[in-house]
């Protein structure tokens, strides 16, 4: 058995205080543990942001990438080797924006690995501008004049692509969040979970006491997460109420799996054979 | 010097969507077969069908590995065929076209299309043409025949015996017209196989053990794609088109990470968008191979036609500085070899390389002069908990004389694989420190010298000539025969072909140029890249350059031409 203090490490962490990242970073440690999973059974991958620096906080495998890459980077990696469990940190801006080619076609392969999106509407690392999820009307340094584009609803997008599980969490729930990893890492096919989360430097607007105000478990709920139409409907919801949970799940067939011959192991594990190339370089 | 017999050159022109490529492909398998070398060279519009495209096939029995500017047989399965060739026909030369009835001097009218009709449609035609030019050049139909059964025979009965009665009746159809160049066939075991640049690229990564490759379309680096795909079957290897390149950059480098070794092929505007992937390869020290298949640019530029405007590019692409590899094959035989040795050095290195080859190359046909040789076992310089002491202190950047650090792979054992794209402390973890930093720049560049010995000489043709040419990459075998020519006309002239580009040959540079009285670059950009190189990296300067930068290959007399002018 693995406990939570496998995963710590020495590393100094420069988030703000208060930061949503130490509640996600908490959960994961836990998730991990309760899994049953030691630090070199896990792979974390990141791209560039406050969010994607949680790996070096912990101890396990990891690679930090380039900005918007994590989800490339990370389907290369499960392809070669798709016995490794992947989680993969991101933000609103690395994932949705810079990334977001990637995301659309992570969901599209169903390649199994768990996407966490630390998603806090507002740029941390950069200092403060807007992200594709910011609201429409949110005043930064930049967007002097409040953001005049409607913004990114990662979750709509999500079920519309066929994503077999969607989930929303909110970082200072540690529990739930956890327990959405848990169910992210077990579930078998690409899983995203978006994770509200608080910034107290750059975000006056969604802070903790206004999403405390707003989350509603759908664990507690008992909420079958079998419908697609609900699933979209909760979706859209923001203002008034912020259901945190899955919203959606469906299991099928993953990337991996409908690549015949990685169906009888894995790509690294196959033998090198040059004999096979005599065919091929016979001149007669 | 070796004098080309039976040097024969065939152009086949229509539309785009004619089936002349696959007249190119029949007519050069046959050749091959019967033991000739052949160089088939595509010229073709990006467009699938009309237009104008021809193929041009060079058939002798020596070794020959460029166009030419002379022909002797000019199939015109359209009227701008002529037009656009007729000038280009050496004396006695042949022009057929399909008809009736001849319309000019010299112009034999065949009725290709109308025999097609009869044996069973308009698609048989280019049959028929294959025909009917074997005909001319008096081979033996059974050759062609069992080629046809190969070719055909998997499909229906009625498709197979139509074809076979289409080349029959095409090869019958020349009739009474004596072509002069005709030569006597005598059946030889070819040395080599025939093979496409794309395809020597291909067999190059599995014969090096490349399971990964992740690609988005992009001419003329796609056919490198489509010839991997081709593979897969058999071994033990993933070809997935994904989203753009920047998706293929760093796929390959997720793959690589993992433990696989992984490629993936593209142009000058893929490559361009996988560059901040080469870095990323370049400070995690992750083995990744990219083919830049160079095409005319900048942005869209030419895209079926080709050139070598990328070398300096390649060399430098990315923000600050890294250790790489840049090679540039110039036949297939050594695309294979260098795709094989790209792999190999990627891993032992843990470093990108980039191979740099060209539309010519890629597209083109060719009949290799020597069978090509696989590794006997592949060494992936991967360690493990065993090879460690105390795999829980393990570093992944661990210093080292070498710059070299052994590598775990993820989730292998209680080694702790910790990459990352920022500067890290030898652990993998991020630090800006100015001590740290330094030192992690000089442990990455302390690979330079070892690479530096891991790269060949150019490979030299009367390299102890008063004048050399010097090039690079495709341009190899055009420039070796405008050597045969010079020397046909008593001029002291060698060559130098350089194939390993970066880190550069800086010694054998010097030796190689430094002990001839002249040297001229001939080069497919317009600024003499590799003469840049040579005169920033040797301190020795050219003394005139032969440049062509309009798309299409060089023809050897086209340099025989320009150096001529250039040595008074």
């Amino acid at each position: 058995m693995t406990t939570t203090q496998d995963f710590d490490n020495d590393f100094e962490n420069k988030w703000c205080p208060g930061c949503g990242n130490f509640g996600i970073l908490d959960s994961m440690k836990k998730s991990f543990s309760n899994l049953g999973l030691a630090p070199k059974d896990v792979l974390l991958i990141s791209g560039i942001g406050q969010a994607a620096k949680t790996p070096h906080f912990l101890k396990c495998n990891m690679f930090h990438t380039l900005h918007g890459r994590a989800l490339a980077v990370a389907t290369g990696a499960k392809i070669a080797n798709h016995d490794l469990t992947i989680v993969v940190n991101s933000g609103d801006g690395d994932c949705y924006g810079e990334g977001g080619n990637h995301f659309m076609n992570a969901i599209r392969r169903n390649i199994d690995i768990t996407l966490l999106v630390h998603n806090n509407q507002v740029y941390g690392l950069t200092q403060g501008q807007a992200s594709p999820t910011s609201k429409m009307g949110f005043v930064t340094k930049v967007q002097k004049h409040g953001v005049i584009a409607e913004p990114f609803n990662p979750l709509t997008i999500a079920l519309n692509l066929g994503a077999g599980f969607v989930a929303r969490g909110f970082s200072n729930n540690r529990e739930h969040t956890r327990q959405l990893i848990e169910d992210g890492i077990k579930h078998k096919g690409f899983s995203l979970i978006d994770i509200v989360q608080p910034c107290p430097t750059y975000n006056k607007i969604s802070t903790h006491g206004w999403y405390k105000q707003r989350v509603e478990d759908l664990y507690e709920n008992n909420y079958v997460p079998d419908d697609l139409e609900n699933a979209l409907a909760m979706a859209q919801e923001w203002d008034e109420k912020i259901p945190i949970g899955v919203y959606y799940q469906k299991e099928g067939p993953t990337f991996t799996d409908r690549i015949k011959k990685l169906t009888e192991g894995t790509l690294i594990d196959k033998k090198y054979d040059a004999a096979k190339l005599d065919g091929y370089l016979s001149v007669s | 010097m070796i004098k080309l017999k039976n040097d024969i050159v065939v152009i086949i022109g229509g539309e785009a969507g004619q089936g002349i490529q696959t007249v190119g492909d029949l007519l050069a398998t046959v050749c091959w077969k019967m033991g000739l070398y052949i160089t088939v060279v595509n010229d073709f519009e990006s467009r699938i069908r009309g237009g104008h495209s021809f193929v041009q096939l060079r058939i002798s029995d020596q070794p020959n590995s460029a166009p030419s500017d002379k022909v002797h047989i000019l199939a015109a399965l359209n009227s701008k065929t002529v037009e656009l060739h007729k000038g280009d026909l050496s004396e006695g030369g042949l022009v057929l076209v399909d008809g009736e009835e001849s319309t000019a001097a010299g112009v034999t009218a065949i009725p290709f299309s109308k025999i097609a009709r009869e044996v069973g449609g308009k698609i048989m035609t280019n049959t028929v043409v294959a025909g009917a030019i074997m005909g001319l050049l008096g081979t033996p139909f059974d050759i062609f025949e069992e080629l046809l059964v190969k070719k055909f025979g998997k499909k229906s009965p009625e498709i197979l015996d139509n074809n076979i009665t289409a080349a029959k009746r095409g090869f019958e159809s020349i009739g009474e017209n004596s072509f002069k160049n005709g030569f006597t066939w005598e059946k030889k075991i070819p040395l080599g196989l025939l093979l496409t640049g794309n395809k020597a690229v291909a067999l190059g990564a599995v014969a090096g053990d490349c399971r990964f490759s992740a690609f988005y379309p992009m001419s003329p680096g796609t056919g490198i794609m489509n010839a991997l795909v081709a593979l897969t079957d058999d071994f033990p290897l993933v070809v997935e088109q994904v989203e753009d390149e920047i998706a293929a950059v760093n796929m390959i480098l997720g793959a690589a990470y993992s433990g696989v070794r992984s490629m993936t092929a593209t142009s000058g505007g893929g490559f361009s968008l996988m560059v901040e992937g080469l870095g990323l390869a370049g400070i995690t020290e992750t083995p990744i191979l990219i083919v830049n298949a160079q095409r005319p640019g900048p942005a869209t530029g030419l895209p079926t036609r080709t050139g070598q405007p990328d070398l300096q590019f390649t060399i430098h692409a990315s923000q600050d500085e890294f250790p790489r590899f840049v090679f540039a094959p110039g036949t297939p035989a050594e695309a294979f070899d260098l795709t094989v040795k790209s792999l190999h050095l990627a891993d032992k290195y843990q470093v990108p390389v980039v191979l740099l080859t060209d539309q010519y190359l890629t597209d083109s046909l060719f009949t290799l002069d020597r069978p090509l040789k696989v590794p006997d076992s592949i060494d992936r310089f991967i360690i493990t908990d065993e090879d460690l002491d105390n795999p829980e202190s393990y570093e992944r950047y661990a210093f080292t004389e070498s710059g070299v650090s052994p590598r775990v792979l993820p989730c292998n054992g209680n080694a702790l694989c910790v990459a990352s794209g920022n500067e890290h402390t030898p652990d993998g973890h991020l630090n800006e420190d100015a001590d740290n930093r330094k030192r992690m720049m000089d442990k990455r560049n302390a690979k330079l010298p070892a690479m530096q010995k891991e790269m060949s000489a150019p490979s030299g043709y009367f390299e102890d000539s008063d004048i050399l040419l010097v090039g690079w990459g495709s341009t190899q075998g055009a420039i070796r025969e405008a050597v045969d020519l010079l020397r046909e006309r008593g001029q002291e002239v060698g060559c130098l072909n350089f194939t390993d580009m970066w880190p550069f040959p800086v010694e054998h540079s010097q030796r190689l140029l430094g002990r001839t009285k002249r040297f001229i670059m001939v080069e497919q950009n317009s600024s003499s890249q590799l003469g840049l190189l040579i005169r920033e990296q040797t301190g020795l300067s050219f003394d005139g350059t032969v440049l062509k930068y309009d798309g299409r290959p060089f023809f050897p007399i086209e340099i025989v031409e320009e150096t001529l002018a250039i040595i008074g």
